[in-house]
């Protein structure tokens, strides 16, 4: 099988067990202070042709800033993964990803990313394989694991299966009744980021509410940066013995606040719904939408503080911090609205 | 005594969902209306469900209806989080009594398609692929289709099996491996089952108003018909209504009619 827009190196890196350990064993083991700027730890550990990772859960505190800063720096070639994988939409209209091994694209109710569809169907972007959220997950959590695959009963008898070559079903070779199971493969992409609620200046990081796929990711990628909104003295960590990451995983720690925005952030900050409506509903429809939409958002917003800004600052960051906090029972929210004005084009 | 508009298709649709729903159960629960019936059973006759999501939430506090299933209402004030593929593995372990899928084709052994209209080599269109689907339709004991039912979106097989229904009818699907399976399929016409032995959607009860001859012109396959009279979906009461619409989604964001 040839593809396009992925060499066979590539292909055969994501399952390539052995790789990635010689690759952990080279990494620089000194507990170090690892700080430094979204623009310095892009340009470092995000290489073009990559296998890039999606973390959290597409809104739900995923790196954005820093998927911003990668479609700034003009990255390309990359191949993305994830479980789901919304964001790798916009990668593929900057060209920063050219290829997907694809789970899930799209903004649940809001509608079909328009952007998606015309990538592939113009073949300016390519499906690699096809899978479902859990079964992705299981590669991920079998490299955590160090277990070079997990067998399980996911994928069978569908479609998707034949358009994945990664997936093989076996009899069960164990059990009795010798019924069929799904191998799944450990997957090892080459870089994740993963937005953080902590870390200190070592990479040790705590994750709070959903952790999705971002644990096991943390082991299984090559390479890690944690974006965080709060550097804390690595004693805070050490109190209660909290940290989800630890920091042997972890090449670049940058202090983001604002970095899911914007997505939302539990203990921290809702999300913006409009944004999202205005992303899938008037920008994905076209190209020219799509460019005006990243150029206003993006490419003139020198980071986060100013994307924050054009979101409405100050009135906007508190209105959003309320409804987290309302949201998560930790104020009284009796009077903390979550009523929005549903985004409808005109057109539709 | 004032009467209430009867409830409309959406409506009625969120209803049967939650008819679906047994007091006690686990339910694993995504968007849009198959959460609406869920929190309507729990106001309703299954006070005592769990309620579990994809994105790893357990048993969260009820408060505003969830925007997504990654929403901070999916995990408000839960005791935990799940990792993703343990969230999934809860259904493979039996920890999941029922859970509901949606998509743009349901063919007639109950196979789902949410991947792609036509073929990836001859697109007429392209859709957001599994998510979770696969999943929860692989793994879950029951679970049940939900869509609004048109002859496009129920034709006689789907362009591409996303969640595995009964595949290819009969023993099929049990010698396949998989577990669990569709039990039910729900939409605004009625309620459909499966023949036992082949596995083909089977009508089992229709709303009000509806006949077999509707529920047949609804579907692009010929439907089986139960023995015997069909019955009626009663009809929800004064009082079920005004809970779905003060309570449960008192901005109708997924049950009020289009336009309307």
């Amino acid at each position: 099988m040839s593809y396009r827009y992925a060499t066979e190196e590539q292909m055969n890196r994501l399952v390539d067990y052995r790789g990635a350990r010689e690759f952990h064993l080279r990494k620089d083991r000194s507990k170090k202070d690892k700080r430094m700027s979204l623009n310095e730890a892009i340009a470092e550990y995000v290489q073009d042709g990559d296998i890039l990772a999606e973390t959290g859960f597409s809104y739900v505190r995923s790196p954005i800033q820093a998927y911003f800063e990668i479609i700034r720096q003009k990255k390309k070639d990359m191949i993305g993964i994830g479980s789901p994988m919304s964001n790798c939409s916009y990668l593929m209209a900057f060209d920063c990803v050219k290829a997907i091994h694809l789970s899930y694209i799209g903004v649940e109710m809001r509608g079909n990313d328009k952007n998606f569809a015309r990538m592939i169907k113009t073949q300016q972007a390519e499906l690699l394989s096809l899978w479902s959220h859990g079964s992705m997950a299981l590669g991920f959590k079998a490299a955590q694991l160090g277990a070079p695959f997990i067998a399980s009963k996911q994928l069978i008898g569908t479609d998707m299966i034949k358009k994945n070559p990664y997936v093989k079903v076996m009899d069960n070779p164990v059990s009795a009744d010798s019924s069929p199971v799904a191998i799944i493969p450990a997957l090892y992409p080459d870089v994740c980021i993963i937005h953080a609620q902590m870390a200190d200046r070592y990479g040790n990081a705590v994750i709070k509410g959903p952790a999705i796929n971002d644990i096991a990711l943390s082991a299984a990628c090559r390479k890690v940066i944690i974006t965080a909104e709060k550097i804390v003295p690595e004693m805070a960590l050490r109190e209660d013995s909290i940290a989800s990451i630890p920091f042997m995983y972890v090449d670049a720690v940058v202090e983001l606040p604002y970095g899911a925005m914007p997505g939302s952030c539990p203990g921290h900050y809702y999300w913006h719904r409009e944004w999202w409506e205005w992303l899938v509903r008037i920008a994905t429809p076209s190209v020219e939408n799509i460019e005006d939409f990243f150029e206003y958002w993006v490419f003139s917003s020198k980071d986060q503080f100013d994307f924050l800004e054009k979101l409405g600052g100050v009135r906007f960051l508190n209105k959003v911090e309320r409804q987290m906090a309302a949201a998560e029972a930790k104020i009284d929210d009796s009077l903390v609205s979550f009523d929005y004005k549903e985004v409808i084009p005109k057109w539709d | 005594m004032t009467t209430i508009a009867p409830a409309n298709p959406l409506e009625m649709l969120a209803y049967n969902i939650a008819l679906e729903i047994h007091d006690g159960q686990i339910v694993y629960v995504g968007t849009g209306l198959p959460m609406v019936g869920a929190i309507l059973a729990k106001k309703t006759h299954a006070k005592h469900i769990t309620m579990v999501y994809e994105s790893g939430g357990q048993d969260p506090l009820e408060g505003e209806m969830p925007w997504s299933v990654g929403c901070p209402f999916t995990f408000r004030k839960a005791p935990m989080s799940m990792e993703m593929a343990i969230s999934f593995g809860q259904s493979a372990l039996g920890y999941v009594d029922i859970a509901f899928q949606g998509g743009a084709q349901i063919d007639m052994y109950g196979n789902v398609n949410t991947s792609v209209i036509g073929s990836y080599e001859n697109l007429k269109s392209i859709l957001p692929g599994s998510g979770g689907g696969n999943d929860i339709g692989s793994l879950t004991e029951s679970s049940v289709l939900v869509g609004l039912q048109t002859p496009d979106r129920f034709p006689e097989r789907v362009d591409f099996i996303t969640t595995p229904g009964f595949l290819e009818g009969g023993d099929s699907r049990e010698k396949s491996g998989l577990l669990g399976g569709p039990t039910a399929v729900v939409t605004q016409v009625g309620v459909y089952d499966f023949d036992p032995v082949s596995k083909r959607m089977r009508i089992k009860a229709l709303n009000p108003g509806m006949t077999v001859e509707i529920a047949q012109a609804c579907t692009g396959f010929e439907l089986l018909l139960p023995e015997g009279e069909i019955p009626f979906v009663e009809a929800p009461t004064d009082e079920i209504l005004t809970i779905l619409r003060e309570v449960v989604d008192p901005r109708g964001v997924f049950t009020k009619m289009p336009g309307m």
